[in-house]
């Protein structure tokens, strides 16, 4: 089972290096994304004057049939998409207002989805993001913008977990460091094979593709966690390094190194593709820390909670770089990283001190479950692509509108579901906890 | 070199026999003293509440001062180029003051990591 799992990873290398857009990965925005604000438009002529942020160049754009001048937001930032396949330039594909206007409704959805991300991040060392930029644009977030300011609010979420967790002696400092330079390099591969293949085969495709890819990855990585998990809960909980692991382990090849708190001594060709492989899953789904934590845990050796707390570090690592990139850019809507920021950093500690009260395989039992569920919300979405792509016969509008409500309220319910298992696990340790204390200051008084 | 609790008491035992009571008893109660400093344990681990309190405030000025003024402040921080430093540092000191205010927050509500 566990040489599958391996077969599965490596082939998913370059798998995952087709489809999808670069927007997930944190390399910035497409070079046919524009910046700015629209000073005039020419309703007779059908097009709009543009001044680009930073430089104030001005361009005119054409309006695309499907949009009516009237519909333009003037002086208001704006972010553009041009029509790459017009065959007159500078054609608007899409225009969206940079900067949503925040509502009460509004801010108490970005507090709520923060608080629930953080606690997962703070327990598996992952979460959030596969809901967050969704969510965001759902607000009406432009999809960059949403990417851009999710990175931004990740790293220092990331940062105090990884503290924290580091202060309870659970975060493996170097094999984080390890991972987080492979996963970096392995997202820029991961970026420059999939520009390849979108410039060769087009972006018809890749919505179609990346829901596959994802599906697989977290129906076989979260199914395998959860069979571990089950089993580890009927034998008593307690947690042994994998057959896999232990064999690689043994393979002797210079550079070895050691890592310390998770108890590893390992070849460095290990640990690289593990790495590498975690940034191609970044840069392909956006989750990496599916692959990461799951890859320490099963070809490391590393235990489930050594593996969670070091995927914070990886997740700091990446998410401030990734937040450098989209600056440079400046697509970062600031108030909106802050505000997942002011309760994601309360359920950030919360998780992360709640993993000292649970077993280690609770850990992976949240993993699994979050990983089945969100696998579901995005299988239903397939037949809609498949239409897309004409592989389908239409189906009728309100079934696709029902596949779309049960995406979405799967995300809802996997974030739900793990939050709750977190919780009550946190309790039952924090009461059986106390008892065990009460119990044991009795004796000494008694 | 460390010294122990034997060798304390030995050395205690000397001055006290060489007529240095005050020495000795210097000795010994520094040990009973740190003894003491040690021993309220429920005072060191007294909840943080004005800690709270002071990120808290801290942080929810922060927080007012960026919300009454977003406009601007969305206006510079997306201006792209070295600009970059503007939304990774308010996030690096957000993470900090309020990071710092959530840990004594639920110092104060007396969650606490297993020791």
């Amino acid at each position: 089972m566990k040489k599958l799992l391996l077969i599965l990873m490596f082939a998913l290398l370059p798998l995952s290096l087709s489809a999808h857009s670069a927007l997930a990965a944190g390399d910035g925005p497409s070079k046919d994304m524009l910046k700015g604000i629209i000073t005039e438009v020419n309703s007779a002529e059908r097009t709009v004057l543009f001044e680009k942020d930073g430089t104030k160049e001005l361009v005119t754009l054409a309006l695309n049939e499907k949009m009516e001048p009237e519909d333009i937001a003037m002086n208001q930032k704006v972010l553009i998409n041009l029509d790459k396949h017009a065959e007159a330039g500078n054609v608007m594909k899409d225009i969206s207002v940079m900067f949503m206007d925040m509502t009460a409704s509004k801010l108490i959805a970005l507090l709520v989805i923060g608080a629930v991300g953080g606690l997962l991040s703070g327990f598996i060392g992952s979460g959030g993001a596969f809901v967050m930029t969704p969510a965001m644009m759902s607000l009406g977030v432009p999809g960059a913008v949403a990417v851009a300011s999710n990175m931004c609010h990740k790293f220092p979420k990331a940062m105090v977990g990884a503290y924290k967790r580091w202060k309870y002696g659970q975060a493996d400092i170097k094999l984080g460091l390890v991972m987080a330079v492979t996963a970096v390099i392995g997202v820029q591969i991961g970026i420059k094979i999939q520009k390849y293949i979108l410039n060769q085969f087009g972006g018809a495709g890749s919505n179609l593709y990346i829901s596959a890819v994802f599906m697989v990855v977290l129906v076989f990585v979260g199914g395998y966690v959860f069979f571990d998990a089950w089993k580890l809960a009927s034998g008593g909980g307690k947690e042994t390094v994998s057959k896999l692991a232990l064999r690689m382990q043994k393979i002797q090849l210079a550079p070895m190194m050691h890592f310390k708190t998770a108890k590893v001594t390992i070849s460095a060709w290990i640990t690289i593709p593990v790495g590498l492989l975690t940034g191609m899953l970044a840069a392909t789904i956006a989750v990496g820390g599916f692959v990461g934590v799951p890859g320490m845990i099963y070809v490391i050796g590393a235990s489930a909670v050594v593996a969670s707390a070091t995927e914070l570090i990886i997740a700091f690592v990446m998410g401030a770089w990734g937040s450098v990139q989209w600056g440079l850019s400046g697509l970062i809507d600031i108030r909106l990283a802050l505000l997942l920021l002011a309760t994601s950093l309360i359920g950030v500690q919360l998780g992360a001190l709640g993993t000292t009260y649970v077993k280690d395989y609770i850990i992976k039992v949240v993993m699994a479950t979050t990983m089945l569920i969100v696998a579901v919300s995005r299988g239903v979405k397939i037949p809609g692509y498949l239409i897309d792509l004409e592989l389908m016969r239409p189906i009728q509008e309100n079934t696709l509108a029902l596949l779309e409500g049960i995406s979405f309220w799967s995300l809802v319910a996997a974030l739900g579901s793990a939050a709750l298992i977190i919780i009550v696990a946190m309790i039952k340790g924090m009461t059986a906890d106390s008892r065990s204390k009460k119990a044991v200051l009795g004796v000494s008084n008694g | 070199m460390t010294i122990t609790t034997f060798d304390k008491n030995m050395s205690a035992v000397a001055f006290a026999e060489a007529g240095e009571h005050d020495t000795a008893r210097r000795i010994l109660g520094e040990k009973a003293t740190r003894r003491h400093g040690k021993s309220p344990a429920p005072a060191a681990k007294s909840k943080p509440h004005l800690k709270t309190v002071i990120f808290g405030t801290m942080s929810l000025s922060a927080y007012y001062l960026l919300f009454t003024n977003e406009k601007l402040v969305t206006e510079i921080f997306t201006m792209g180029g070295w600009r970059w430093m503007y939304p990774v540092g308010a996030a690096f000191f957000f993470s900090f003051i309020h990071g710092a205010f959530a840990s004594n927050l639920l110092g104060a509500l007396g969650i606490e990591a297993k020791k």
